[in-house]
């Protein structure tokens, strides 16, 4: 069973926050589990960001899109090509489009301000595809996007798709839904293409080309990918998608919900798949060909991965001897990564002590209970404060974590791994076993340590 | 990855150059004492400006977030207000809380004064923190308006101290944690007491300490506000003056004598500030500081001349901007574009003076000054006026990505390198810094760049190789030595029906394929016809640049008919550029005579320069009336083509050498010939593909791809210049490379079609101009549907299809692709195009798809095709 926190600590976490505080407290999981999937405490200092966060954290990737946020500048100029999604084909995707509507729109209304903003845009380049992000103030003054993307989309016969993310309507994970609905809503147009073998990647964005490697390996397999959501994904690779034979699912968080809808709306069945550490890629591989019913796939699928592994064997063994031992933090956005983070340190012999995310769901806080170890604090939505008070407590050797977290880890002189949508090398897959091992001992068994700590 | 050609929009931003009012607030917050700030909104606005500055300062940034949710948002915030400020107190206990508005929480109307009233009112053991409301709506301005807008605020907030001090109040634009700490101890080491709002010197630049303190301890304390009100002088540093800046409100509120200073960077700037300093405290210039002015003197004397080849694109705040294009004037840097995306109508007038100055100095015509403006403007402007070097915060990392322009990396945001937090720009130190980081950004780019540009520049475009300019200017408009890039168009005379050697791919009854397409028999004209033709064709097309003789035998075989031709054109236009191709036997003894015949381009075919080689590929050759065979054959032909050569490239004659390629018999060999005619001293060389003639000694050698043969091409462009437009045009071509216009033009009509054909026929035609067939049946797009009934022929429809063959790239996916033609064409009974390879035509025969190859009006063809069937 576990019990709320008890500890020296205790005092120093808000009472409100209690609840989404748990400690593990002998081996074996009780079910009655973590306060999650709520609202941010005001005041808190949460990590969260927004719904439309969210949207554009799914969306951005589709790399001959124009995402254009109706909205104050702030949130177009804060997400402007911060992601490294890379692309195989044009790079629209990393430009940021803004109505940067002022003062007298919000009086009178941004509505005109789009409307002249796509027909211009319309009439320039001849787009297929734009989305239209609406921000936290457009249902306030009262603009219709749904609307005006309907009547653009009427009149020039393309693609303007609305996605519904002001800021307030949910957290990050409602970003998802919304960015996954608007996904459908190209989808639709073209879900009845004829069936034929080949799997569909959902929830995985490419960054630092992770989508190109896992690619790779279907390849060297022999299944073919028909479609990705929506790492390096353009509208021609999305209208494909309805003729694939299954959909597997890496970021589970995010796509879950997309792997439903297509699943009911074209009847392509899913599996979850993970290509974080040797272990969960290589079930991953197998899984996808046993769930392809191809036994020639899975032998090939299993030659496959005996093969990479030999091939890491003696590197991740070197890796191994530096780190076993330490103590790790884990502070990340979503369930499915937390959860694979956890079984790669188990592998190296990394403890984890301290582990949370923003928006982890009620399943993937069981499973997380499930493979820690005793005393493990899991928290859900944590702020610096309890980072650092639960950190210092458990004297964590490492903290895996976002953008912001970084400079906390630091302060504290606790060595830090980027598990963030900005990082420039690729952690999935047997290539990103290495990677992920390398900048764990590069911060962790760095010489500044025996200086900083004299 | 495609790069996207995007035009700055009228109704869009496109990458912004701003942020908005409440990352604004908070830095200001950020350099108050024992204070944190909150924002009343959504989340997302606190966690994207925390990313945004943790990212710059490296430092742990917490800013607080009232988390409105939808139901705050219909019913106002007041209650998560209320219960985010008890939270934040309890988790960093602060003295002084700063509530920043949103974009949500303003246009919901809330009234935050009133809500945190009301928190007094319900937790009197909070009165003692001071909790200091601001409107910064993201949608009223830019972070330069939310900074200044927040530190005018604190001051009306803040209960003022009247009592007079002996202190000078110090207010700040947004400066760098190290500047901050440079201003201070200026005014340090002249025993100036001050109050400086903010303190940015040390809460986004911490120190590691053995135990960490989540609420940094720098800043400008309450107390110390208080008495601003009674201080003796405000300075406030700012380039521009505001209306509601907050010393003017000191002055009108409490009679503080204020003063505006620039930002004290570069030398003017700086001795201001310097003097200033001195003037108020009424105390000497230590010597340390004229120490560093005459170091910083001396740097811009050692620096100047680099500096006046910079051509600068300075963008961020209006301040950052504005000082910057100083510092540039006084060293002569020339300030391309100044832009901001804060709107600063004023701007301008301030810094348009300056910039004239020095562009008159340099004899610089266009600049720009511009407020309100995104990054997809300024790229569009920093490539338009040539710039050199950007200078401004890493958002403009994508301009130096996308056009290969170093960025000097200064202001706020830096996202992409280390040490935002200590960038200095001030005083003599600080703007020596600045200007080294301009001056080798500078120097790292033309020392990485210059000897491409120069080689470029004098070697490369100048072709200083070549003998003359006239022959030179020839060559760029010559097609067939400049591909489709030329506009030029060509007549091809066909006056040479003889040939002198065999050739094993050729057979005598078709034109030679040395130049020509194979397998196309055209009419032979004497040169008087020719010469008519060329007076008819010229007066039709304008851009007749080019006379070529290329067969339909040997040119020089019928030297007599060729020269005739030549004299007769020549004579009637003295500007023509006359070409010729040959085998080369006969290049040696008139080669002399085509130069002064005028002849400026010449292509010789040279399938080999190995005697073995030469001997499997020719037959025989007829020299000084006699036939030679095998080895002696081929030595004679190369030893001829060679010298030849040489003669042509010595008296400035451009030569182009074609290649066969002949799998398995000189395609590995291809390289060998290429190093040797550019040894030479030819042009170019044009490696072609061999293609199948029927009854020829190699019908039965296997073709090569277009594929191989660009493997083949790609590998000798290392070695000399490739041409790859080859069309592989008839003897008797006219018009441009890629719309030939013979037909318009020929003297014979075809006459023979029998009429009477009663059976129902349907083609698919490849056609570009819809009324020729006059397309490669590998590179349409479209075959054009045509019906044949009663002796009539009927256009039916157009049907698209994705081109078969994309020459230079790889023609994959095969199979894939002719099912698709052949289901497109399932009701045709036969296929007519300008050309198909061999080996296509022979599996579309074998699928049953007959395959009718010719260049004819589309009725004509549809006509000959059925005859045929």
């Amino acid at each position: 069973m576990n019990v709320p926190i008890q500890t020296e600590s205790d005092s120093k976490v808000l009472e409100d926050r209690k609840k989404s505080i748990i400690f593990k407290y002998e081996d074996g999981c009780t079910g009655k589990g973590i306060r999650c999937e709520v609202d941010s405490v005001s005041g808190a200092v949460s990590q969260r960001a927004c719904v439309y966060c969210g949207a554009r954290v799914v969306l951005n990737p589709i790399t001959d899109a124009f995402h254009i946020v109706h909205g104050p500048i702030g949130c177009a100029s804060y997400t402007w090509d911060i992601r490294g999604s890379l692309s195989s084909g044009e790079d629209l995707y990393r430009n940021s489009f803004s109505t940067d509507l002022r003062e007298k729109d919000i009086i009178f209304g941004g509505e005109r301000k789009l409307e002249a903003a796509l027909e211009e845009l319309i009439n320039k380049y001849k787009p297929k595809l734009i989305f239209v992000y609406a921000t936290c103030i457009v249902g306030v003054i009262g603009d219709d996007i749904d609307a005006v993307c309907k009547k653009f989309s009427d009149k020039y016969q393309i693609h303007v798709i609305p996605v519904k993310s002001p800021g307030f309507s949910g957290n990050k994970s409602t970003g998802y839904r919304m960015a996954c609905n608007a996904i459908m809503q190209v989808l639709n147009t073209y879900k009845e293409q004829p069936k034929q073998k080949g799997i569909n990647i959902l929830g995985d964005y490419n960054l630092a080309g992770e989508m190109w490697i896992i690619k790779n390996y279907m390849k060297q397999i022999g299944i073919p990918v028909i479609s990705t959501f929506t790492g390096d994904s353009n509208l021609e690779s999305m209208k494909k998608a309805s003729s694939a034979s299954l959909n597997v699912v890496q970021c589970a968080g995010s796509s879950t919900y997309l792997a439903n809808q297509m699943k009911d709306a074209m009847g392509i069945p899913y599996i979850k798949v993970s290509f974080f550490g040797l272990e969960d890629t290589t079930a991953s591989l197998i899984h996808i060909a046993e769930a392809l019913g191809d036994e020639k796939l899975r032998e090939k699928a299993i030659i496959y991965c005996e093969k990479k592994q030999k091939e890491l064997e003696s590197t991740i063994e070197q890796y191994r001897k530096k780190l076993y031992g330490k103590k790790a933090a884990i502070y990340v956005g979503g369930g499915f990564k937390a959860i694979s983070l956890i079984r790669q340190f188990n592998t190296l012999g990394i403890h984890t002590v301290v582990v949370g995310t923003q928006t982890g769901k009620k399943e993937d806080y069981e499973i997380i209970e499930s493979i820690v170890e005793k005393d493990t604090v899991i928290l859900d939505d944590a702020n610096p404060s309890e980072l650092e008070t639960f950190m210092k407590e458990r004297v964590v050797d490492i903290l895996v974590g976002g953008v912001k977290e970084r400079p906390l880890a630091y302060k504290m002189g606790i060595a830090f791994c980027d598990h963030n949508h900005e990082r420039k090398h690729p952690l999935a897959g047997f290539e990103g076993v290495i990677n992920f091992m390398k900048e764990i001992n590069d911060s962790v068994n760095n010489p500044v340590w025996n200086y900083i700590r004299q | 990855m495609t790069k996207s050609k995007i035009e700055p929009f009228v109704n869009l931003n496109v990458n912004p150059c701003k942020m908005c009012m409440p990352m604004g607030a908070v830095t200001a917050f950020y350099g108050i004492k024992e204070c944190i700030s909150m924002l009343h909104g959504s989340q997302g606005c606190s966690t994207y400006i925390r990313r945004h500055m943790a990212t710059h300062y490296n430092e742990p940034v917490d800013i607080a977030s009232s988390s409105l949710t939808e139901q705050g948002t219909v019913y106002g915030g007041e209650k998560n207000l209320i219960n985010g400020l008890k939270n934040l107190i309890e988790l960093y206990h602060p003295k002084v809380i700063g509530v920043a508005t949103t974009c949500l929480a303003e246009t919901i109307g809330e009234d935050v004064t009133r809500i945190i009233e009301k928190f007094y009112r319900e937790n009197k053991e909070y009165q003692g923190i001071t909790i200091i409301p601001v409107n910064s709506p993201g949608y009223g301005g830019t972070q330069y308006e939310g900074y200044f807008g927040a530190l005018r605020t604190i001051l009306e907030f803040v209960p003022m101290n009247c009592e007079k001090n002996n202190k000078v109040n110090v207010i700040t634009s947004i400066l760098s944690p190290k500047d901050t700490r440079f201003l201070k101890r200026m005014f340090q080491s002249f025993g100036i007491d001050i109050i400086l709002l903010p303190d940015l010197s040390s809460n986004l630049d911490g120190v590691f300490k053995k135990t960490y303190d989540r609420l940094p301890s720098g800043g400008t304390s309450i107390e110390e506000i208080k008495d601003m009100a009674g201080a003796k002088l405000t300075l406030e540093f700012m380039n521009l003056e505001l209306e509601s800046s907050p010393g003017k409100y000191l002055e009108e509120q409490f009679g503080v004598p204020y003063r505006r200073l620039n930002l004290p960077i570069g030398l003017r700037d700086t001795d201001a500030f310097i003097k200033t300093l001195s003037q108020i405290s009424g105390n000497e210039i230590p010597g340390e500081i004229v120490e560093e002015r005459g170091r910083y003197l001396d740097a811009m004397i050692d620096s100047h001349k680099y500096n006046a080849e910079g051509r600068a694109v300075i963008f961020g705040e209006p301040d950052f901007v504005c000082s910057t294009v100083r510092l540039c004037v006084e060293n002569g840097i020339i300030p391309l574009v100044s832009a901001t995306g804060t709107t600063k109508k004023q701007m301008k007038e301030l810094i348009e003076q300056e910039i004239k100055e020095v562009y008159e100095r340099f004899f610089i015509k266009d600049y720009e000054i511009i407020d309100d403006v995104d990054f997809k403007k300024i790229e569009n402007l920093t490539e338009k006026l040539d710039a050199n070097i950007l200078i401004g915060n890493s958002d403009g990392r994508r301009i130096e990505e996308n056009l290969q322009i170093p960025l000097v990396r200064r202001g706020f945001p830096i996202h992409d390198r280390v040490g935002g937090q200590r960038l200095i720009m001030l005083g003599y130190e600080g703007s020596l810094s600045y200007l080294d980081d301009i001056t080798n950004a500078i120097c790292s780019k033309k020392e990485t760049t210059f000897r491409d540009t120069i080689y470029q520049t004098y070697f490369e475009n100048a072709h200083i190789n070549n003998l003359n300019i006239e022959i030179e200017e020839k060559t760029k408009k010559h097609p067939c030595f400049n591909g489709c890039a030329s506009n030029s168009a060509r007549i091809h005379l066909p006056v040479a029906p003889r040939c002198n050697i065999q050739c094993n791919y050729c057979v005598r009854k078709f034109d030679c394929p040395n130049e020509s397409r194979p397998g196309v028999t055209t009419k032979v004209l004497t040169p008087e016809e020719a010469f008519e033709k060329y007076k008819i064709v010229k007066s039709k097309i304008d851009n007749l640049n080019v006379v070529g003789i290329a067969g339909p035998g040997d040119a020089l075989a019928n030297f007599e008919e060729t020269k005739e031709t030549l004299k007769l054109i020549r004579d009637y236009d003295k500007n023509i550029t006359f070409c010729l191709s040959t085998n080369g036997l006969m290049l040696p003894k008139y080669a002399n005579e085509l130069c002064d015949l005028g002849v400026s381009h010449v292509t010789v075919t040279i399938n080999a320069v190995d005697v073995k080689i030469g001997a499997k590929i020719y037959q025989y050759v007829h020299y000084n009336g006699l036939k030679f065979e095998g080895e002696s054959a081929a030595a004679i032909l190369l030893a001829n083509q060679l010298s030849g050569l040489r003669i042509l490239v010595g008296r400035g004659v451009i030569c182009k050498v074609n290649i066969v390629t002949l799998k398995g018999i000189n395609d590995k060999h291809i390289p060998d010939i290429v190093k040797k005619v550019k040894d030479i001293g030819c042009y170019i060389t044009n490696i072609m593909p061999f293609i199948k003639v029927k009854g020829s000694k190699f019908e039965n050698l296997e073709p090569v791809s277009n594929k191989e043969v660009n493997i083949i091409r790609k590998e000798c462009a290392d070695i000399m210049k490739q041409m790859y437009h080859c069309v592989q045009c008839r003897a008797d071509a006219i018009g441009t490379l890629d719309q030939d216009k013979s037909i318009e033009f020929e003297i014979d009509k075809k006459n023979n079609i029998k009429q009477d054909l009663t059976e129902t026929y349907r083609f698919a035609v490849a056609s570009k101009s819809g009324v020729l067939v006059d397309q490669h049946f590998g590179q349409t797009l479209e075959f054009h549907i045509y019906d044949y009934k009663d002796g009539r022929v009927i256009y039916k429809e157009i049907r698209e299809i994705n081109n078969y063959c994309h020459g230079e790239e790889v023609c994959e996916e095969y199979e894939d692709k002719l099912e698709k033609l052949l289901h497109i064409m399932k009701d045709c009974n036969g296929i007519i195009a300008m050309r198909i390879g061999e080996n296509l035509k022979n599996r579309l025969h074998d699928r049953g798809m007959k395959v009718i190859v010719t260049y004819d009006r589309i009725e004509e063809a549809v006509k000959y095709a059925v005859q045929s069937m």
